[in-house]
């Protein structure tokens, strides 16, 4: 998968699990201001990563940082990079 | 529009006394509730607000006709936690429609900005889920469902701005998760027609409160219970919206 399939990924999944605009959905649009989810969302967001991608993401420690969608996306890409590597 | 003009030239100053009238009646009636039931604050608060409401259903029913459907099922199963679809400012003042008065209200922070209804809501311990973080939300919210009253959630989190349902938020059904208590949906139509958001003129209208069917959140499991339950309630909500405004 290219980096621009996971993004597609991504944001088809967050766009139906938050009835989000699909044009409002660009990299630098952050997430509760421009997204309008809320602290409860992020948690529903990284169970709807999870269960996307194949991965456990809840624990990580960078998750607290993540502010825009191109975070989320720079974030999974590299999660997915470093399991391609790790097997 | 001559009735337009007629409602909104009579509504709102009697709302005005009607809301000066029971704030200088709140203090001496609230002492001798207190002493003569020995509810407690909240409890007594809410009973208000409920009166209050009632009163403001009095005031525009020459304009506007109320009908209710289902909210007895709410009463018989207490406490519950309440899901309603928002259209208008006056959907609060809609919910003096329940058959019951011991609910505390999930809003967001600028009603607690609006300095003469504050104090009540504070009183009532009415819930700010913008500013008090979804932690003290929870806990307030657990504390009122354990001494028995109800809260009420608007899961769109604002007023729709063309009738359509918005994407749900998901602090209501968190709390139904973690405290097994069913969540009521409710469908509130007409207050668009009364009151649309940026609005200030009145017009006459038909309210309809319909209490669904409850839902259990036990029939939803594992990490992603919550958004199952919001689903299944979101979908109900709009499938009953839809009819509703098939049948006007």
């Amino acid at each position: 998968m290219t980096d621009k399939e996971i993004i597609e990924k991504i944001n088809t999944a967050l766009a139906e699990e938050f009835e989000l605009d699909e044009a409002s959905m660009l990299p630098e649009a952050h997430l509760f201001d421009d997204l309008e989810l809320d602290s409860l969302d992020l948690v529903d967001m990284v169970i709807v990563l999870e269960q996307t991608f194949g991965f456990k993401i809840r624990e990580e420690e960078e998750i607290r940082s993540i502010r825009t969608l191109g975070d989320i996306h720079a974030f999974v890409i590299r999660k997915r990079h470093q399991r391609l590597q790790s097997s | 529009m001559w009735t337009c003009f007629l409602m909104t030239l009579t509504v709102y100053p009697l709302l005005s006394l009607w809301t000066l009238g029971s704030m200088a009646v709140f203090p001496a009636a609230f002492f001798l509730f207190k002493f003569g039931t020995r509810w407690s604050t909240e409890r007594i608060v809410r009973f208000f607000i409920w009166i209050y409401g009632r009163g403001w259903i009095a005031l525009v029913s020459p304009f506007v006709r109320f009908s209710r459907k289902g909210l007895e099922k709410a009463q018989s199963i207490q406490p519950v936690i309440l899901v309603v679809n928002h259209l208008s400012f006056f959907d609060t003042y809609c919910m003096a429609l329940l058959p019951f008065y011991n609910v505390a209200v999930a809003i967001r922070s600028w009603p607690f900005r609006m300095y003469w209804y504050a104090p009540f809501m504070r009183m009532a311990n009415y819930l700010d889920v913008e500013t008090s973080g979804w932690d003290g939300v929870s806990l307030q919210a657990k504390k009122i469902l354990e001494r028995g009253g109800n809260v009420l959630f608007f899961p769109e989190g604002h007023r729709s701005r063309n009738g359509a349902l918005g994407r749900f938020y998901s602090g209501a059904f968190l709390l139904a998760v973690e405290t097994g208590r069913p969540v009521i949906p409710m469908v509130i139509s007409g207050t668009d027609v009364l009151l649309p958001p940026g609005r200030r003129r009145l017009h006459p209208a038909r309210i309809r409160l319909e209490a669904l069917p409850p839902v259990e959140p036990r029939r939803f499991s594992g990490p992603t219970a919550h958004i199952q339950l919001k689903k299944a309630v979101r979908e109900a909500i709009g499938r009953r919206l839809a009819e509703i405004r098939t049948e006007r």
